[in-house]
Formats: C-alpha cells, structure tokens, sequence
C-alpha cells in the first residue's frame, strides 16, 4: 500500500512524518534531560540565581511582562494614548452611544449623498 | 607541601572581598597576570559562586555583608572549599573587634585553609589554593567512596 501523496508541489507521506516526529521528540527529550547541574542540590541556595549576594527577589517584582516590550511605544505615543483613554470608560452605554454616533454620522454620509 | 593525585580538572575560584582594603585582591589579580600565571595550572576565576569549586575571601567581613557571605557560601555546589586571604579574615586584623565587622570569616562560614599577611604574597596564594586542591580531591574520594557504598 503506497500511503505517499504526491502533489504538484512535492510529497507527503505520514510515515516519514511519524519518523522525524520521533528522531526530532528523541533530539528534544535528549536536551531537556541533559538540563541544570545534577550536582545542585534542589531546594538550597545553590539553586537560586547569584545576585551578588542578594536574596532572590520575588518573582512577580521581577518578572518581565509581555507589555513591557511595548515601553518605548506606549511612551512615545503618551499623547495620542491619554487622548484615546478617555474614551475608554469601560461604560457599556457610552460605546453604545459612540457606535449610535458614528453610526448616525456614516447613514448622513451614504444615504445623504454627500 | 603533598602531593596532587590527578589534575582530572580545572580548579575554578571564585573571589569574594568582604569589605577589604583592596591589597589582597590586587595580590589575586597579580595571580593572573603573565608573572605568575595560575591559569597554566587550571586555576581560573570565575564570576559566580554557582560554577566555583573554592571561595576566595578576603577582608574581615563587615556587618552589611555577613548574610551575603552566607548566601554566596551557600551557593557555591559540593564538595567545596574555602580559603581566606589575608590578616583581616584570618582575625580581623587591623578591624579586630569593631563595631562594624561581623568578621573574622570562620565566624560566618567553615574556613578551610588560610593564607596569613597583610597582604600575602601571590606565591602563598598560590599555595593556599593547593592545599585546597587535595583537600577537594580528598573531599571527592570521600563522596565517591560513600556513593559507591549507598550503591551496594
């Protein structure tokens, strides 16, 4: 049974799939349990990260959030963002309104021939 | 001075200067430089206590920085050793009994050789830093010794 699948593009088959699937999960199973010093004893300082000496830090005050990324964006954009939060009560009824608005105003535009 | 059994791999130190007068630590660094050379030997320092073998101490450990020494001791993996080097560390030296010194070091941390002068010479440096050596080798015997018994 030939399970190949050729196509005008080139050839598929689940076979050849299923065997880089296992050499490559082999490759990544042989690295992740390669990981850390087997020589550091788990629960000590000895595995905590060195800061000159310094306790470690709680995660959360240290941890580097995905929007900290965006830093110099939000900054530099401060004038546009503080306009734009304004808008943004978080108030269901003033969306409604602002849609009811721009609703209004896009009829005007298409109906109204102007 | 006895003798090394193998030289199965490089000694890395790690230097910690506990609020020394900088004399000792410019002798470590002369350790390194082309005149002395330890790192022909395999003696190479590095910059966390995580990947060292020997803590290098020097200075009598002022108040501020006891937790830290601890702490840095502690993160050092075994078998390990400790070597201070230096008057001040030794006994507190010229800082003996003030106010602000936490120190000498074997006050804080299991001291392992000790390397007396105000500063010592590279060369006794050097030597301290042997002694160490045998007693890691002898340390690694130790625990082979009882893994192969935990084994059986």
């Amino acid at each position: 049974m030939d399970l190949t699948l050729l196509t005008g593009y080139g050839f598929w088959n689940p076979l050849l799939w299923l065997a880089f699937l296992l050499i490559f999960g082999g490759i990544s199973y042989f690295l992740w349990a390669l990981r850390g010093n087997p020589a550091y004893k788990p629960g000590t300082e000895q595995v905590k990260p060195f800061i000159s000496g310094n306790p470690e830090p709680a995660k959360d005050l240290v941890h580097i959030r995905a929007r900290h990324i965006y830093w110099g964006f939000v900054e530099g954009l401060r004038g546009y963002y503080s306009f734009a939060r304004k808008m943004h009560t978080g108030d269901v009824r003033d969306y409604a309104l602002w849609y009811l608005g721009v609703g209004v105003v896009v009829l005007i535009l298409l109906v109204g021939g102007i | 001075m006895g003798k090394l059994d193998s030289f199965k791999r490089a000694l890395w130190v790690f230097h910690l200067a506990t609020g020394s007068c900088n004399a000792c630590d410019i002798e470590i660094v002369a350790l390194l430089t082309p005149r002395y050379d330890v790192e022909r030997f395999g003696i190479k320092l590095v910059g966390s206590p995580r990947h060292a073998d020997v803590l290098l101490v020097t200075g009598c450990v002022v108040r501020p920085l006891a937790d830290m020494v601890r702490r840095v001791y502690e993160q050092v993996p075994d078998p390990k050793a400790v070597i201070v080097v230096g008057n001040c560390g030794a006994t507190g030296g010229t800082f003996y009994d003030s106010y602000n010194v936490a120190g000498p070091v074997n006050e804080i941390i299991p001291v392992d050789v000790y390397v007396p002068g105000c500063p010592p010479r590279p060369e006794a440096i050097i030597d301290a830093v042997v002694k160490a050596w045998m007693k890691l080798e002898k340390f690694e015997k130790e625990l082979e010794k009882k893994h192969r018994g935990g084994e059986k």
